[in-house]
């Protein structure tokens, strides 16, 4: 299936949390400012209904995501009050992929884990929890997976602080 | 004093005691397996047959730190890493002798600026004796640092030296 027939798919069996499909385009060639966007097309979810609707996408018959093949996030800017959290699914049985993103407010950066849906997930909440802070509600075993047990700040945000020193290691 | 000159027969052979010993020392070098980044692969093509580290007897890579002589600090040393390397240096005998291979164990190499968790050079953790440049080192640099830590060994003394005039 491609992208058009999956967000049908999706609004017939109405994914729980669905906010809207964004596509790329082509830049407007009578507006310079306009730079278009690249890349593949996306589902925008509300992130408190993310795993039932990664849920719902697993358990449809003619979806069929098996697979969760990457859960990441990203600190888009400074000045962003939001954090994406990306994840990718793919269907073996139909060759067919879903990029979904959520967008969740840096105040409040908590969500449901997808680990009783998707156990693939685990190891990826853990290092976004880590590296950006997130809380995954409901993860059985949210340690560090990277970084040491005693570590502060999340690395990957972009409002990050250095260390200066570390266990009696300088970092200058 | 009784000369032991040509009292022997010629199966006797003398020599220095810091000779032998310096000798003996870097003649058998054994490294620790322990690799921890990309400079390891140099690591081990400088072990296998082409370049064979064996000729300067130092290829037995030995998988104790309690019967290793030298420690390769091949990769980038993180901060959960450096606590590892400080105890795996510790564990080993005296005379002990550390090579920091690459760009990342000399001083944090790529990573100096952004890299978090990267400690700046292994140096700030271990005594080092021989740095290698390289990102990574080819392995004819890894045996050259190893030819630098040999003239080092051979320059050194077992026997304490009087004590300077002052």
């Amino acid at each position: 299936m491609d992208f058009q027939g999956i967000l049908d798919r999706l609004v017939a069996i109405r994914a729980p949390g669905l906010v809207k499909a964004d596509e790329p385009r082509k830049p407007d060639p009578k507006d310079k400012k306009d730079k278009g966007r690249a890349g593949d097309p996306f589902v925008i979810v509300e992130p408190a209904l993310l795993a039932s609707f990664v849920e719902a996408c697993r358990d449809d018959d003619r979806l069929h995501f098996e697979q969760l093949v990457d859960l990441t996030a990203t600190d888009p800017s400074k000045d962003s009050a939001d954090l994406w959290i990306n994840v990718q699914l793919l269907s073996l049985k139909f060759r067919h992929r879903l990029a979904i993103k959520a967008l969740l407010p840096k105040s409040a950066a908590k969500l449901p884990s997808l680990v009783p849906v998707y156990r693939a997930s685990q190891w990826h909440e853990r290092e976004c929890a880590e590296m950006f802070g997130i809380v995954f509600e409901g993860h059985p075993d949210p340690r560090n997976i990277l970084l040491p047990d005693d570590w502060v700040g999340s690395p990957l945000r972009k409002d990050y602080e250095f260390p200066k020193e570390y266990h009696g290691i300088s970092c200058e | 004093m009784l000369s032991l000159q040509n009292q022997f027969e010629e199966n006797v052979l003398t020599t220095r005691v810091d000779w032998l010993i310096n000798w003996a020392r870097l003649s058998s070098i054994w490294p620790m397996t322990f690799g921890l980044a990309c400079c390891a692969i140099e690591m081990m093509a400088v072990g296998a047959a082409h370049h064979d580290i064996d000729r300067f007897g130092a290829g037995a890579f030995r998988a104790s730190p309690r019967q290793a002589d030298l420690m390769i600090v091949a990769g980038t040393v993180n901060f959960k890493m450096a606590e590892r390397v400080k105890k795996l240096y510790d564990q080993m005998p005296s005379p002990k002798y550390v090579i920091a291979m690459g760009a990342c164990a000399t001083g944090g190499g790529p990573y100096y600026k952004y890299g978090y968790t990267v400690v700046k050079g292994v140096d700030r953790v271990i005594p080092v004796d021989v740095y290698i440049a390289g990102c990574p080192p080819r392995p004819e640099a890894l045996l050259e640092g190893l030819m630098k830590l040999q003239e080092k060994i051979r320059a050194s003394s077992v026997v304490r030296k009087p004590a300077r005039l002052a």
